[in-house]
């Protein structure tokens, strides 16, 4: 089993502690490889959210956490942003992706690329002070089973936002205000997709899953592809 | 046997209508205003078409190896459709509105807005359903233009813009 997180910030590193415990008591035959990516630097600032034992590169830093933790996967570490140079490069077909970035570009040159490959699936969550939502495109044999990320979302597909890669430090260093919990349960609804995915029930009658904290709702949602 | 329709029975005068009841087994029915005496018609119609479909299944035999292969009768059917009662002092018939869900995001409710528009409906329920300006609005599973008309049965969504941050 190939699971590649791409980004480690306040959803990709909950996400990665609960997922990858899940996965250490799999014994799931020919073993887990992890691949982490994300080009950013752990800060004292990030604390009040994310959760590494020590400063530095994110994925070196949550990479020897997880290899020294769990036995039974295999851990690497990238330390680089996703781009449309080294997307296929870093996520082969067969992959499982966990999406777990703060901006657009990087979700539309992840489902580009998908869209190329024989099997695939990617489940992308993202949010908002405290909404939020999880996509999940899956593909096999060529075939979309569930919409990519931008089928139904146009600021995915025209995103006006930037990539980490084109942004200067002191932008880098100016996050946006984010609520631990609405972090946590994007990490919760992507481990909920994963966990029926694994267990080999039909999820792609629900390629979307809404949250809302303050009215304590959930909806998971249709998401039939449009052309394939 | 001939089952009226509404529009059948309205050109009949209200002694033709209560003599049909009569005829019919309907009691009551003497002092009741013409619609009342239709509505009463038209139910009972509704029964003795519903047995007559009995009786036909039950009187047809056909060979056991054409019977298997014909697809057996329409024995329950499924679909979504939710009333609310919206004029509880009204006639039998008109007390209750049928609704239209209406979500964006993980916010969802039934409102009463068959024959609004998509636009009309989203310029309403902002508000309430926190719908963005940018939302584009989807009418079972299809992109939809904000002049669409909705109707019963329908289900309109609203596609909340993706959380971007991470």
């Amino acid at each position: 089993m190939n699971i590649i997180i791409v980004g480690l910030g306040g959803i990709g590193s909950m996400l990665c502690d609960n997922l990858l415990r899940y996965l250490n008591h799999l014994n799931v035959p020919g073993g887990v490889k992890v691949d982490l990516i994300d080009g950013d630097h752990y800060e004292t600032k990030n604390s009040e959210r994310q959760t590494f034992s020590r400063l530095g590169d994110k994925a070196s830093v949550k990479c020897a956490e997880m290899n020294y933790k769990f036995n039974n996967i295999v851990c690497f570490d990238h330390k680089e942003f996703i781009n449309e140079n080294n997307v296929a490069r870093l996520i082969p077909t067969g992959a499982i992706v966990f999406l777990c970035v703060d901006n657009h570009i990087s979700r539309k040159v992840i489902s580009n690329h998908c869209q190329t490959l024989n099997d695939v699936t990617v489940i992308s969550g993202g949010n908002e002070y405290t909404d939020g939502n999880v996509q999940l495109f899956q593909r096999k044999g060529g075939v979309n089973l569930t919409a990519n990320l931008t089928e139904y979302h146009p600021e995915i597909e025209f995103p006006e936002d930037q990539s980490p890669e084109d942004m200067s430090c002191e932008e880098l260093s100016k996050s946006e205000p984010q609520l631990l919990f609405t972090n946590l349960t994007v990490a919760t609804i992507m481990c909920w997709m994963f966990y029926s995915i694994y267990i080999g029930k039909d999820i792609t009658k629900h390629g979307e899953v809404y949250f809302d904290i303050s009215s304590m709702a959930t909806l998971a949602k249709v998401r039939t592809p449009k052309s394939n | 046997m001939n089952v009226e329709t509404a529009a059948t029975l309205e050109i009949k005068t209200v002694a033709e209508l209560r003599q049909m009841c009569k005829s019919r087994g309907i009691v009551g029915m003497s002092k009741k205003r013409k619609d009342i005496v239709i509505d009463a018609l038209l139910a009972k119609n509704i029964g003795t078409a519903t047995s007559n479909i009995g009786e036909i299944v039950k009187e047809t035999k056909m060979p056991s190896k054409i019977a298997s292969e014909i697809p057996g009768p329409v024995t329950a059917v499924s679909f979504g459709m939710k009333s609310i009662l919206t004029k509880p002092s009204a006639r039998m018939g008109d007390k209750t509105t049928t609704t239209v869900q209406v979500s964006c995001g993980a916010n969802t409710a039934e409102f009463p807005v068959i024959g609004k528009t998509v636009g009309a409906v989203q310029e309403f329920l902002k508000e309430v359903l926190n719908i963005d300006r940018i939302a584009e609005g989807q009418v079972n599973g299809k992109t939809s233009t904000t002049s669409y008309v909705l109707q019963e049965g329908d289900v309109l969504e609203f596609i909340k813009p993706a959380g971007r941050k991470g």
